[in-house]
């Protein structure tokens, strides 16, 4: 359990954080998405208590972070930005460090860096030195490090950066596990990573929180409208004289041509319909009754989602315009 | 206390894997043995004392120190892996205090190797081995304080040679300081002042064989004072 109130950072003169509040509950993964520069690293900073807020508060499973930094501490495992390592320590001696820092010594030790190590495929560059490790390595030392003692809390940074394909879904899965029992928050730049992952997004841009909300309906309140594309059996002539009759739906762009006798075309509705007086059933029915009064078939029908990398573009752009 | 021990031993391993340390250890035996047996002619001078070779120890010192602290934490710095320290449940103070104690460990290691020397000097007469004792002493007392500074400069500094830098003239100025009296005539008060701040002089009573609480009290203040300054400083950054 994470609560964020009101967090600010200031660096100087330059305000890296300006007034950010959330909650993630126990078991959920949240994603902190944002372009770089927004403010999501400092956010983890000040959770992990590396920094202290300029202004505001943060809890984690109770503990006020200024207050009781060594509580939060032990409870949180950290994977900080580009994963930093001892290079001159081999994987096992990092790992029992880690594990000694964290009270873990002799058997429980052993057991918690096993564990952890067999979790995170280092097996085989157990008794390397980190300075000898890929780049893809090194990420998964880090991610060992960050889980060795079981924390209820999971703070990563972009833990599947450099990794090649397979090790992204072996890591991906290994987080998706830990995130059934855990708090997990995951700050990444890959958007398909949140969108496989994390049940909550938090998108920041320029230290604010500008979109929160759950993963598959954050791009709703942005679209605006409802949109759909219609591949339809029929001629281009009569389908556009018919949308004189459509009603709450209007068409968007033009009729394109798909393949024989078929057209292509997209309507959109505005979300606010279903709540107008007297509107009955929902855009997609107005769609369908609207294609079968017209005599036309058809052969496709789409709801258009926005994506959450366009839910991402278009916020981090637009908030840049004066 | 337990936590200070995993901190030792990380360093430990650290100064393991560096050459800095082998340097470390093998100048500081070479040169005080050359220093004392060769340049200063024990075997021809006849006087069976140690008092020349315990007397270079600050000047080796001076030079030496700055080479095994200036990693410390300038290295942590540029790893990035102070991040990763500051965010494990440590508590300034025992990250201070760790690394503190693993410099001394090398520190008080180098030194013991130095046994010989009082051993071969025994052979051609009487030494006094509380004497011995009390100047083995002092090297320890003054090696804390020179750590001390060492790790200060090595966090407040940006990286590990302007750490070196730093640190190596910190403490010229500190042992240097009552040769001023030497060169200069100054009213008594600050002459004292002067004298009392300074390294050599307080280590010059350990080499007479006196140990003295006013200079255990220098040298420890000395240690307490940037030690603590250390962990100050690392609480500090938590706010930048």
């Amino acid at each position: 359990m994470i609560e964020a109130v009101d967090l600010m950072k200031r660096y100087g003169d330059y305000e890296a954080v300006k007034g950010v509040s959330f909650t993630v509950g126990t078991g959920r993964i949240v994603g902190l998405l944002g372009p770089n520069g927004a403010g999501k690293t400092t956010v983890m900073r000040i959770l992990t208590g590396y920094h202290w807020p300029s202004a505001g508060s943060a809890t984690l499973d109770g503990f006020d972070i200024v207050e009781n930094p060594f509580e939060v501490k032990r409870r949180v495992g950290y994977l900080p930005e580009n994963a930093p390592l001892y290079p001159d320590l081999t994987v096992s001696e990092f790992l029992s460090f880690a594990a000694s820092s964290r009270g873990l010594e002799g058997a429980s030790g052993k057991e918690a860096v096993g564990k952890s190590v067999e979790a995170c495929g280092l097996a085989t560059v157990f008794h390397v030195p980190i300075e000898k490790l890929s780049k893809g390595f090194r990420q998964r030392v880090g991610l060992a490090q960050a889980i060795l003692h079981d924390p209820d809390i999971l703070i990563l940074d972009e833990p599947t950066s450099g990794l090649d394909p397979n090790q992204i879904l072996e890591i991906r899965a290994l987080i998706r596990a830990l995130g059934e029992k855990k708090t997990v928050i995951l700050c990444t730049h890959i958007l398909q990573e949140a969108e496989a992952l994390c049940a909550d997004v938090l998108i920041m841009n320029e230290g604010r929180i500008v979109a929160a909300g759950a993963t598959g309906t954050i791009g709703d309140a942005l679209k605006g409208e409802e949109r759909f594309e219609l591949t339809l059996k029929a001629d281009a002539g009569r389908v556009r004289s018919a949308f004189s009759s459509l009603r709450a739906v209007r068409p968007t762009g033009d009729i394109e041509n798909a393949g024989p006798g078929a057209v292509r075309i997209r309507l959109a509705a505005p979300l606010s319909l279903a709540a107008k007086d007297g509107y009955q059933g929902g855009p997609a029915e107005d769609v369908f009754d609207w294609a079968v009064s017209g005599g036309f078939k058809i052969l496709e029908m789409r709801r258009e989602c926005l994506s959450l990398e366009e839910i991402f573009v278009k916020l981090t752009t637009e908030e840049k315009q004066p | 206390m337990k936590r200070i021990l995993s901190i030792v031993r990380r360093e430990m391993t650290s100064y393991a894997n560096s050459p800095a340390a082998y340097i470390f250890v093998l100048f500081f035996l070479v040169f005080c043995s050359v220093w004392f047996f060769f340049v200063r002619n024990f075997f021809a001078r006849g006087d069976v004392s140690l008092r020349e070779f315990f007397a270079v120890m600050p000047a080796v010192f001076t030079i030496l120190v700055p080479a095994l602290t200036m990693r410390l934490w300038a290295e942590e710095k540029r790893q990035g892996t102070y991040e990763l320290l500051a965010t494990m449940p440590f508590s300034e103070g025992e990250l201070v205090a760790g690394k503190f104690m693993a410099t001394m460990t090398l520190i008080a290691m180098a030194t013991a190797l130095t046994l010989p020397v009082p051993l071969l000097v025994s052979m051609f007469g009487q030494i006094d081995p509380g004497q011995v004792a009390g100047e083995y002493l002092g090297v320890l007392f003054m090696a804390a304080a020179c750590a001390s500074v060492g790790q200060f400069v090595s966090s407040a500094a940006g990286n590990q040679i302007s750490a070196f830098i730093f640190t190596a003239l910190a403490l010229l100025c500190l042992t240097l300081l009552n040769q001023l009296n030497v060169w200069l005539s100054l009213p008594a008060p600050v002459a004292n002042a002067l004298n009392y701040a300074s390294i050599n002089f307080h280590f010059e009573s350990f080499v007479s064989g006196v140990v003295d609480t006013r200079d255990v009290g220098y040298f420890s203040l000395l240690s307490v004072l940037f030690l603590y300054l250390t962990a100050k400083e690392l609480k500090m950054r938590k706010w930048r």
